[in-house]
């Protein structure tokens, strides 16, 4: 078991604000952690540059060994690092089934099938991601007029199909009511356990942050100010002042 | 190049890009405003031209044939378009808003199509000129209409007026504002559909103005609309939409360089245009003086 | 959605949508035309055939990947200039062509379209929306302006002219049965690539580029592909239109040719497969009939967009699939839980 993911020195400004701050991070192969901050810490920004969306100003991001800093994303992503978005990003005009069949068929190489019947290759996979997501039985609905909640679900269902060994989740249970996100939270857990997927989200809801990740970090103004396990960051004062918005970086 | 061909060259190619500057102005406004692109900017600027014609040969029937008639004639077909288009936009156009971009081009495209034939109902199918019956001044050695200069005047006239609007009155800088944040203005108080009506028609008379500017050098026909609308989308690409400053002196190069390729490739001229509205959206889509937060 | 109607139709629908009920209407009206009295609808129903291929080809751009192309003629107009030059080349002094030659000279037209679509496109999938709109009118234009003024290749303004068939083919009916066999196997191979992950990868790229590459999707890459595809199939309609219409002038390569396949897309729905081909048809046999009675056709085809625009923007099949939805909504909903119908295409 080592690093699966490593970032240097990461720093990234728009203009004069700076936006993530010298951060440096690693996770372990088979980890789950969350990151956590108030509105405006950076945590998404975090998330785009590790996953190639914005080009960092310097710092390094090494994943299983391979350097992949300011890498595009699609390059990214075929490496084995799937993303999902805080705003669910789908393809609206088409089904639950043929939004998870084309993000298999992207992971399997097989986009620029010509011939072939989509709707012949990859269904057993396809099925598989749609069952473990619970879509099975919407799996014909047009993904564009799903409630909020299907829609974070499908969003996930697509992160997934494209068989990540490295998961990033952003704010996955947002808008979701509880016994959802209770739902979606242990179908995390069990890709983590079950496939050792790695696994990194960002999390507003402290209940769901401390029943399911092992490791936090906490960011503020772009930086790191505490790591830890969830006790630890509990404890820790410098945690409490940024929350209570007494902490000056 | 003798020199006495290389004025005539820059002057028409300048007299040309005034025109198209006047056309793509308010072309490029309504875009970077709106968001709104008018395929039907030049059609209507041909309607500015044919009601410039009628009024003038009414005020000559009335006044006795005078030049000077081309000044009321010409305001009063820019007053009657602006009109035009504040309820053309009001009624037509507002209701694509939203929509996708495709179906918003789709709806000028339309207005191309029935416009022109409303043209070829009211005025029948003859050109229409107007001939002022002014002198070639010697120049040069050699004849230059001095109607050129009285263009190229103008066009800087305005477009020193369009600066003074956009950047010295209120209402010009709250459009300026919209131009970069609709959102923001609207959060201000400041209702955006009066905005979006005032600019279309501002954009809209400019076309009529320039219509009627226009006349005496030109004869207007069926068709003719078809032609410019590509050459003003050339310019709006070259400048930047939304810029005045871009469409100034876009419309500049697009002129003289179309005066001057018609010399050593006439059926060409128009290929060299293209080339660089291709080289400038490779190389800088958002133009030479657009802004990339726009893009 | 078996709901104890097992008929041919309802199984044709609920396997491909609108379209296969469509296709098969479609396929029935051209098969019978010929045999109305006259060669003017067999003519006309050539032309439909032939610019409904071109209009179906641009739709693999903006019905299935979202973007809009006002320069999608240069292809067709690129094929139709490759057939009439291969096809002068061979024509003999009388002006009469072997029946070999023509089919050769058909087959110039696509990989000449396919290979101006490459050079474009390779530019063009930099871009997207109205920025890809305006670079490919650019592209567009330049192609045209080309062709008009290098007079000594294409013969400029006069077009290139005198492309008449061999004997066989100069019946309308047969070159309109030769057509029709080619533009079915055109839009079955059509079928195929928008039903194959490729096609399904297009839908993305129009509904979230920026998740699809997310996937792992090359975005440019696919859309050049996709713009490759598009381009070669017009310039398959080109090759036909040609030796049908007896010569090819540069405006074939301008943007208010462009403008057709367009509105074809629009009054027949770009949400639907066929829906181009059965824009064309409308289009095609309101020009037909309205230029018989009055001069004003950009008046009234203005105003069919116009109208299709604000009201209808699926076009035909669209507003259709809409009444099929609302009657099956009503159904439902008298019935079990309520269930959104899927879009089918």
């Amino acid at each position: 078991m080592g690093a699966i993911l490593e970032v240097t020195n990461l720093h990234k400004h728009f203009g004069g604000i700076h936006v993530t701050r010298h951060v440096n991070f690693s996770m372990e192969e088979g980890e789950q952690s969350a990151i956590i901050g108030p509105n405006g810490a950076g945590k998404s920004t975090f998330m785009n540059l590790l996953t190639g969306y914005h080009r960092c100003d310097s710092g390094k991001v090494v994943f299983e060994g391979r350097d992949i800093t300011n890498q595009p994303p699609h390059k990214i992503a075929r490496m084995g690092i799937s993303r999902a978005f805080q705003v669910s990003s789908i393809f609206a005009k088409m089904t639950v089934a043929e939004n998870v069949r084309s993000a298999v068929h992207a992971q399997m190489r097989r986009s620029f099938s010509i011939f072939g019947a989509a709707g012949r290759i990859g269904s057993a996979d396809t099925d598989r991601v749609l069952a473990l997501c619970g879509l099975g039985v919407k799996r014909d609905l047009v993904a564009g007029e799903l409630a909020q909640g299907d829609k974070k679900r499908l969003e996930l269902a697509i992160a997934l199909a494209g068989r990540p060994r490295l998961l990033f989740l952003d704010e996955p249970t947002a808008g979701m009511s509880i016994d959802e996100a209770r739902g979606t939270m242990e179908l995390v857990d069990r890709l983590n356990r079950e496939l050792r997927l790695t696994v990194l989200f960002t999390e507003h809801d402290m209940g769901i942050v401390f029943n399911h990740a092992r490791r936090l970090t906490l960011l503020h103004r772009g930086e790191i100010v505490v790591q830890g396990t969830p006790e630890e960051v509990r404890a820790n004062e410098t945690a409490q002042k940024v929350y209570l918005g007494e902490h000056n970086v | 190049m003798d020199p006495s061909a290389f004025a005539i060259q820059l002057f028409s190619g300048l007299s040309r890009a005034m025109v198209l500057f006047l056309l793509s102005a308010g072309l490029s406004l309504i875009f970077g405003v709106m968001n709104i692109l008018n395929f039907a900017h030049a059609t209507l600027w041909l309607v500015g031209g044919y009601v410039t014609y009628s009024i003038f040969e009414f005020l000559s029937g009335q006044f006795g044939a005078s030049p000077w008639m081309l000044l009321p004639a010409t305001v009063g077909a820019t007053a009657a378009l602006a009109a035009a288009g504040f309820l053309l936009e009001r009624y037509l156009i507002r209701r694509t808003y939203g929509r996708d971009l495709p179906e918003q081009l789709l709806l000028t495209f339309a207005l191309v199509l029935i416009i022109g034939d409303l043209i070829k109902l009211v005025w029948g199918v003859e050109n229409r000129r107007i001939s002022l019956g002014i002198e070639p001044i010697e120049m040069l050695d050699t004849f230059i209409n001095p109607y050129h200069f009285v263009i190229i005047a103008t066009g800087v006239a305005v477009a020193f007026g369009l600066w003074f609007f956009l950047h010295r009155t209120r209402f010009g800088k709250i459009v300026r504002a919209a131009v970069y944040s609709r959102n923001m203005v609207s959060a201000l108080g400041i209702p955006i559909p009066m905005i979006y009506s005032g600019v279309f028609a501002l954009g809209v008379g400019l076309a009529a103005f320039a219509g009627g500017v226009f006349l005496p050098l030109l004869p207007m026909s069926l068709g003719v609309d078809h032609d410019i609308i590509v050459q003003c989308f050339a310019v709006v690409v070259i400048g930047g939409f939304g810029s005045m400053l871009g469409t100034f002196f876009a419309a500049i190069i697009v002129g003289v360089v179309y005066s001057f390729s018609i010399l050593f490739w006439p059926d060409g001229a128009l290929a060299m245009i293209f080339l660089i509205v291709i080289l400038v959206l490779i190389w800088r889509p958002w133009g030479l003086f657009g802004t990339e937060l726009r893009y | 959605m078996g709901t104890g109607n097992g008929n041919g139709w309802s199984r044709l629908y609920a396997r491909h949508g609108l379209s296969g009920p469509a296709a098969l209407v479609l396929l029935a009206f051209f098969l019978l035309v010929p045999l109305l009295p006259g060669k003017f609808w067999t003519i006309v129903s050539t032309e439909i055939l032939i610019l409904g291929l071109f209009a179906m080809s641009f739709n693999l751009l903006y019905g299935y990947m979202g973007q809009i192309s006002f320069g999608h003629a240069a292809f067709f107009g690129l094929g139709a200039y490759a057939t009439a030059m291969v096809f002068t080349r061979f024509k003999t002094v009388g002006g009469e062509i072997a029946t070999l030659d023509f089919f050769v000279s058909l087959l110039a037209g696509p990989p000449v379209a396919a290979l101006g679509a490459l050079i474009v496109g390779f530019f063009c999938v930099r871009l997207t929306g109205i920025y890809f709109a305006m670079l490919s009118l650019a592209f567009g234009e330049l192609l045209f302006y080309i062709v008009f003024s290098w007079y000594s290749f294409t013969k400029g303004d006069d077009g290139i002219q005198g492309l008449l068939p061999p004997p066989f083919f100069q019946d309308p009916v047969n070159y309109y049965y030769l057509t029709l066999a080619i533009v079915v196997a055109a839009l079955l191979a059509l079928r195929r690539i928008t039903e194959s992950p490729f096609g399904y990868i297009m839908r993305t790229l129009r509904d979230n580029q920026r998740r699809a590459a997310f996937l792992g999707i090359n975005v440019r890459l696919h859309m050049l592909v996709n713009f490759v595809i598009a381009g070669t199939f017009a310039g398959l309609a080109g090759a036909l239109w040609g030796p049908f219409s007896r010569s090819v002038n540069p405006g074939l390569l301008g943007w208010q040719e462009s403008g057709i396949a367009v509105f074809m897309t629009l009054i027949g729905g770009a949400g639907a497969f066929v829906g181009p081909m059965v824009g064309s048809v409308i289009y095609t046999f309101l020009q037909a009939v309205v230029t018989m009675f009055t001069t004003y056709w950009p008046l009234t085809i203005g105003t069919v967009i116009l109208l299709i625009v604000l009201f209808a923007p699926g076009g035909v099949l669209g507003l259709i699939e809409k009444r099929i939805r609302a009657r099956r909504g009503a159904a439902v909903n008298a019935g079990d839980e309520e269930e959104t119908v899927v879009e089918k295409r």
